[in-house]
C-alpha cells in the first residue's frame, strides 16, 4: 500500500475523489488486491467504484469494497465481481443513502444465505426496477423467513422461481395484480359460470416461460399474476378473462381433435371458437359484450400479418359496426354470421376456421406459432380447446394446491359441471398426494384454513402464511367418560355441586313485569285495591321466567407438542394426561352448565403444517366420540401458538354469544422447527391475542410448570394467564378459574 | 274478536312450481301438520296464504322471535276492572275456531316454546291451557303449518328431533327461471325483458351460495328491485339497492355482484 504513489494515478481517480478520499479508496483497493481473490475482483471493483463515485459520493463506494471482500470470502470471487456489476444497476435506481442500505442488505444475505447470492444478483435489475429499497428489504426478509434454514428453498425464492417469491414481489411492488382482486374475481367466475374450477396463479419464471395469457388446460385455470400493458384496468381485464373462461366452460363442451391441422389453422379455429362462445354467453349476459369489446382495439390497415389479421377478425366478430376493408376479415365475418343458426354447434368453429386458415395459407401470410400470443389480452391461450396429450402443467406450489383442493372438496358439486368437476377433484387429489408427500403414512391432514402471521421485523402480517391442517382424531378409549366417572367420581360430583351452587345458567323469576306468562298475584291484589280506591293501577302485573343471563361460549385449546410427553415430576403421568383429565373435568362441568364449548388440540411441524385435532366442535355432543378423541391425543411436534389461536378463534367468533372465552392450556413457549428467531413466534402470538380481543374474544392461558412470566404477560396481558406449578391441582384450579372468568 | 277477520277475501296470487298445491290439499284432508322448508323469500308465506284462501279457511300467522314464550302463543290472564280474565293467544284461537295456524320461522322461538305444539300435532289434537285449567279440543278444521329455513340454522338454532318428526314437509326452492320471471313481472309490474334480466342476475348470485354468500338473491328481492325500476330507477341502481347492498357487507362479494349485474344488464 503506497499512498505516496498518487502522482501517477490516472485522471479518472482524481476526478472521482477528493484528495483525502483518494487515500481511503486506495487503501480499500489495496486490501482487495492483497487478499488473494485474483486480479479480476479488484479490477471489477475499481471500474465500478470509479463509475459510481460521481453519483454516490466517496463513502458508499469505499464501503462497497468491504461487501466485495465479504462476498468473495463467503461465496466466491466470481460472485464478488457480480456484486460490482450489480452495484452499478442499483446505483442507477437508488439514492446514495439507499445504496448504503442495499450494501447492508447484501451483507446480510451473504452471511445468512450465501447460496442465494448468485440468484439474487441475477434478478437484481428486475427487483430494483420494481421495488424501492425498503420494499426490497422487506422482500428479502420475507424470503429469509419463508425458507428458514432450508438452503434449497432460499435459493429457489431468490431466483424468483416460487410462487411465493412472485407473490411477495407483487405485494411489495404495490402494483395491482390478480392477488389484489383474487377473492372478488373468483366469486365472479363462480357466479357467472356456475362452476368452481380450480383456479391457480401461474408461476411466472424469468423470460420466455412467463405466462402471458390465462390458460385453461387440464381443467385447471392458470392465471398469470399480472397481464402487462393494462395498468389501471387490471380488474376489468381479469374479469373479462374469467368471463371468457366461463363462456368456454359452458359452451365448449368437448375438445377439438388436432388431426392434420397446422398451427395456423388451429389458431384460426380457436379464434372462431372464442367468438362463438362469447356470442352465446353474450346472448345470455349482454353486458359481457360491452366488457369484451373494450379490449378489442385492432385497427384496419397496416401490414396483413397473421397477428394483425387475427386481431382484426376477432374484433369484427364481436363488434358488428367494426369496418375492415380487408377481404379475409370480411369473409370471416360473413361466414360466421351466416352460421348464426348453428352457433350452438362447436363444429362450425372447425369448419369456418379450416376454410379461413386455408385462405391465409394461399395468401402466403407468415405465421410464427412460437411467437404468437392471442389478442386481445383477456383471451386464454386456447390450449384448453385442443385434445393434447401433454400432462397438465406441473405445479410449483404445494401450499396453494392443497388449500384449493380443500375448497373444491367442500363446495357442493355444481349441477352444470357435475361429472366434470368430479373428475377434476379426482385428478386434483391425486396430484396433491404426489406433490406433498405425507411424512407419516398413518396420518393425513386436511388443510382447512390458512392464516396470516405477524413478522415484527417488518411490522406487518403476512397473508396466508400458515396452513392449518385438521387431523382425524386417533381413536382412544371409548369408555373414557365412564372410566373418568369411576376414577374421579367424587371430584366430578363435587364439581357438579359447585356448578349448581354457583347458580349459573338458571332461569330467574322476575316479578312485576309489564309482560309475562302469568299474573303476579301480589301485583294483582294491589292493582285491584287501587282500582276500587279509584286510583290509577300499576300496569306491571305479570311475572315471567327470565331467560338465563349467561351468554358464554368457550373454546379450549390444548397444546400437545412433544414436551407434553414428559412425565409430571413424582408421578407416572405425562403432562398431556394431566391436561386431558383437567379438560375432561372442565368439559363435564360445562356440559352440565349448558355453555357451548369446543375442544381443539394443536401442535405444529412448520408453518405449512399446523396440526389441529378437533376433539369436540361446538355442534358435537359430549359423548363416546369426543371421549375417544380426547383420550386418543398423542404428543408430538412443536408449538406454533399464533396460528392455533387464530384457528380456534375463528370458530369461536362464529358462535353468537356475548362473552367468548378462549382457554389455552400449554406447557411451553411458542416455537417451531422453521423459526430460529425465538421472538418471532412470541410476537406473533401476542398479535394473535390482540386481534382476537378485537373480535371480542378473551384469551386466557393456563401455563403448566415453571414459566417465563414476563413473556407470558407480554403475550396474554397481565391478567391473562395463570401459572400452575403443582400439576395435580390442575383440574381444581382450572374449574375455579373458569367459574371466576365466567361470572 | 272474531275469527272472520282472519279470512282472506282476495286470492293471493301464487305460481306453483311443482306439486306443492296437491300435496297441501292432501295433507289438509288428512289434517297432517305441515312444515315448509326453504330459503327466505321463495314464497313460503305466500303459498300458505294462497292455500288458506283456496280451502276457504281463516289463517292466523305468527312470526316467531327469540323472546317468544309459550304464553305468547297460548294466551294469558289479563287484569280488568272486574278481575282477571283469560285472553286466548293466536294458537288457541286457531285451535278453537278451526283456522290454519302458521308459525313463521319457527326455529327462532325458544325451544321450550315449540313444545306446546306437540299435543296438537299428533292424533290427540288437543291444547291444554295449564294456567286456565282448560283442555281445548281442536276444531275439525284446525291445522298447524310451520316454516323453517335450513339455510341459516346454526348450532343453537335447530328444531328438536321430536318436533321435526311430527310434520309432513315440502321443500321450497326458487321457482324455475321462466316461472320466476313471470312472478317478478306480474308482482312488480315490469316488462318481461326486465324480469328476465333480474332472474338471470339472481340465478348468478345463487351460484355464490356457500361460496361467500349465505343465500342468493330471493324472489322477493327481485320483486323489490322490479318495483324500484317501475318508479324509474335504472336496473343497475335498483339491483344495488334491492339486492346487493342488503344481501352482503363483504366488499369483495359486492364487487363480484356488481360485475354480475353489469354482465347481465
Amino acid at each position: 500500500m503506497n499512498v505516496e504513489a498518487t502522482p501517477d494515478l490516472p485522471g479518472a481517480i482524481r476526478s472521482a475523489f477528493s484528495a483525502p478520499e483518494i487515500a481511503d479508496w486506495l487503501r480499500a483497493r489495496e486490501r482487495l488486491r492483497g487478499a488473494g481473490y485474483g486480479r479480476t475482483v479488484p479490477r471489477a471493483y475499481e471500474r465500478s467504484s470509479l463509475a459510481l463515485a460521481p453519483k454516490l459520493g466517496a463513502a458508499p463506494t469505499i464501503a462497497l469494497a468491504k461487501l466485495v471482500s465479504h462476498v468473495a470470502i463467503r461465496v466466491s470471487p466470481r460472485a464478488a465481481e457480480r456484486v460490482c456489476t450489480a452495484a452499478g444497476t442499483v446505483a442507477q435506481r437508488y439514492e446514495p443513502q439507499e445504496f448504503t442500505a442495499w450494501l447492508a442488505l447484501m451483507t446480510r444475505i451473504t452471511t445468512q444465505a450465501p447460496e442465494s447470492v448468485y440468484p439474487f444478483l441475477d434478478n437484481m435489475e428486475r427487483l430494483v426496477g420494481r421495488l424501492s429499497e425498503q420494499a426490497l428489504e422487506d422482500w428479502v426478509a420475507t424470503g429469509l423467513r419463508l425458507a428458514g434454514r432450508d438452503a434449497d428453498k432460499r435459493s429457489a425464492y431468490f431466483s424468483l422461481q416460487t410462487a411465493e417469491a412472485q407473490r411477495a414481489l407483487e405485494h411489495e411492488s404495490g402494483e395491482q395484480s390478480f392477488y389484489d382482486h383474487e377473492r372478488r374475481l373468483r366469486a365472479y367466475l363462480t357466479a357467472i359460470s356456475g362452476a368452481t374450477p380450480p383456479l391457480r396463479v401461474a408461476p411466472t419464471g424469468m423470460g420466455e416461460k412467463a405466462a402471458r395469457r390465462v390458460s385453461f388446460a387440464g381443467n385447471v385455470i392458470l392465471v398469470p399474476p399480472s397481464l402487462p400493458g393494462y395498468r389501471g384496468e387490471t380488474e376489468p381485464l381479469f374479469r373479462a378473462a374469467l368471463a371468457h373462461i366461463g363462456a368456454h366452460i359452458n359452451f365448449t363442451k368437448t375438445r377439438f381433435e388436432i388431426g392434420q391441422l397446422k398451427p395456423l389453422q388451429m389458431a384460426v379455429v380457436s379464434l372462431i371458437e372464442d367468438a362463438r362462445v362469447e356470442e352465446l354467453a353474450a346472448q345470455e349476459m349482454p353486458g359481457l359484450r360491452r366488457l369484451w369489446q373494450g379490449f378489442h382495439v385492432a385497427q384496419p390497415g397496416g401490414l396483413p400479418t397473421a397477428p394483425s389479421l387475427f386481431a382484426r377478425l376477432a374484433r369484427a366478430l364481436i363488434e358488428p359496426d367494426f369496418d375492415d376493408p380487408d377481404g379475409w376479415v370480411q369473409k370471416g365475418r360473413r361466414m360466421f354470421m351466416e352460421a348464426r343458426e348453428r352457433w350452438a354447434d362447436p363444429a362450425i368453429s372447425r369448419e369456418i376456421g379450416n376454410l379461413l386458415g386455408n385462405d391465409l395459407g394461399q395468401l402466403r401470410v407468415q405465421f410464427n406459432a412460437k411467437d404468437y400470443v392471442v389478442q386481445p389480452a383477456y383471451r386464454d391461450d386456447n390450449l384448453g380447446l385442443w385434445a393434447l396429450d401433454e400432462p397438465p402443467p406441473e405445479e410449483a406450489q404445494t401450499l396453494e394446491v392443497q388449500v384449493d383442493t380443500v375448497q373444491l372438496r367442500r363446495s357442493e358439486p355444481t349441477p352444470g359441471a357435475g361429472k366434470q368437476s368430479q373428475q377434476q377433484e379426482q385428478t386434483e387429489s391425486d396430484r396433491v398426494e404426489k406433490v406433498a408427500p405425507v411424512t407419516e403414512a398413518a396420518e393425513e391432514g386436511r388443510a382447512v384454513a390458512s392464516y396470516p402471521e405477524y413478522d415484527y421485523e417488518i411490522g406487518r402480517e403476512r397473508a396466508n402464511w400458515t396452513v392449518v391442517k385438521e387431523y382425524p382424531a386417533t381413536p382412544g378409549n371409548r369408555r373414557f367418560w365412564q372410566e373418568l366417572q369411576d376414577a374421579q367420581g367424587p371430584l366430578l360430583s363435587r364439581i357438579t355441586g359447585l356448578v349448581r351452587s354457583a347458580q349459573i345458567g338458571r332461569a330467574r323469576r322476575e316479578k312485576r313485569q309489564a309482560e309475562g306468562e302469568v299474573l303476579d298475584l301480589d301485583a294483582c291484589i294491589e292493582a285491584a285495591t287501587a282500582l276500587r280506591a279509584g286510583e290509577f293501577p300499576d300496569h306491571r302485573l305479570y311475572e315471567r321466567q327470565a331467560p338465563p343471563t349467561r351468554d358464554l361460549a368457550v373454546s379450549l385449546l390444548l397444546d400437545i407438542s412433544q414436551s407434553t410427553a414428559d412425565l409430571v415430576p413424582g408421578t407416572q403421568h405425562r403432562i398431556l394426561d394431566m391436561e386431558r383429565d383437567a379438560t375432561a373435568v372442565l368439559a363435564h362441568a360445562m356440559n352440565e352448565i349448558g355453555d357451548p364449548f369446543a375442544i381443539n388440540a394443536f401442535c405444529s411441524a412448520g408453518r405449512e403444517d399446523v396440526r389441529v385435532v378437533a376433539v369436540k366442535r361446538f355442534s358435537d355432543a359430549l359423548d363416546e366420540e369426543t371421549g375417544s378423541a380426547l383420550s386418543g391425543l398423542k404428543p408430538g411436534y412443536s408449538t406454533r401458538l399464533g396460528a392455533a389461536l387464530r384457528h380456534a378463534g375463528k370458530d369461536l367468533a362464529q358462535v353468537p354469544r356475548h362473552r367468548r372465552l378462549l382457554l389455552l392450556i400449554t406447557d411451553g413457549e411458542p416455537s417451531d422447527i422453521d423459526s430460529p428467531d425465538p421472538d418471532y413466534l412470541v410476537r406473533d402470538a401476542q398479535r394473535a391475542v390482540r386481534s382476537l380481543s378485537a373480535l371480542g374474544i378473551d384469551v386466557f392461558c393456563v401455563g403448566l410448570g415453571p414459566r417465563n412470566k414476563e413473556q407470558e404477560a407480554a403475550i396474554f396481558g397481565r391478567n391473562g394467564f395463570i401459572q400452575i406449578d403443582e400439576l395435580s391441582t390442575l383440574p381444581d384450579k382450572l374449574l375455579s378459574l373458569y367459574l371466576r372468568l365466567t361470572r | 274478536m272474531t275469527i272472520d277477520q282472519y279470512r282472506l277475501e282476495e286470492e293471493p296470487t301464487y305460481h306453483p312450481s311443482g306439486d306443492e298445491v296437491a300435496f297441501y290439499e292432501s295433507a289438509y284432508a288428512a289434517r297432517l301438520p305441515v312444515m315448509l322448508k326453504g330459503p327466505t323469500g321463495c314464497g313460503k308465506t305466500r303459498f300458505v296464504e294462497h292455500m288458506a284462501w283456496r280451502l276457504g279457511k281463516p289463517l292466523i300467522t305468527v312470526s316467531c322471535h327469540e323472546d317468544m314464550t309459550a304464553s305468547d302463543l297460548v294466551g294469558r290472564f289479563l287484569l280488568g276492572p272486574e278481575g282477571t280474565h283469560w285472553q286466548d293467544g293466536p294458537l288457541t284461537m286457531a285451535v278453537r275456531h278451526g283456522a290454519i295456524c302458521y308459525l313463521d320461522e319457527v326455529v327462532e322461538a325458544r325451544q321450550d316454546t315449540t313444545v306446546v305444539i306437540h299435543s296438537l300435532t299428533d292424533d290427540r289434537r288437543i291444547l291444554p291451557l295449564e294456567k286456565k285449567g282448560e283442555l281445548v279440543h281442536a276444531h275439525p278444521d284446525f291445522q298447524l303449518v310451520i316454516s323453517y329455513n335450513p339455510g341459516y340454522q346454526s348450532v343453537l338454532k335447530d328444531l328438536k328431533e321430536s318436533t321435526k318428526q311430527r310434520f309432513s314437509a315440502v321443500d321450497f326452492t326458487y321457482p324455475m327461471a321462466s316461472v320466476e320471471a313471470s312472478i317478478v313481472a306480474s308482482e312488480a309490474d315490469v316488462s318481461a325483458d326486465i324480469a328476465d334480466k333480474l332472474v338471470k342476475i339472481a340465478e348468478k348470485s345463487r351460484h355464490l351460495r356457500g361460496q361467500g354468500l349465505e343465500e342468493g338473491a330471493s324472489t322477493r328481492m327481485l320483486i323489490h328491485a322490479g318495483r324500484l325500476i317501475k318508479t324509474g330507477m335504472t336496473l343497475t341502481d335498483a339491483c344495488k339497492h334491492a339486492i346487493i347492498v342488503p344481501i352482503t357487507d363483504d366488499p369483495d362479494m359486492r364487487g363480484a355482484l356488481d360485475a354480475v349485474v353489469d354482465a347481465c344488464a
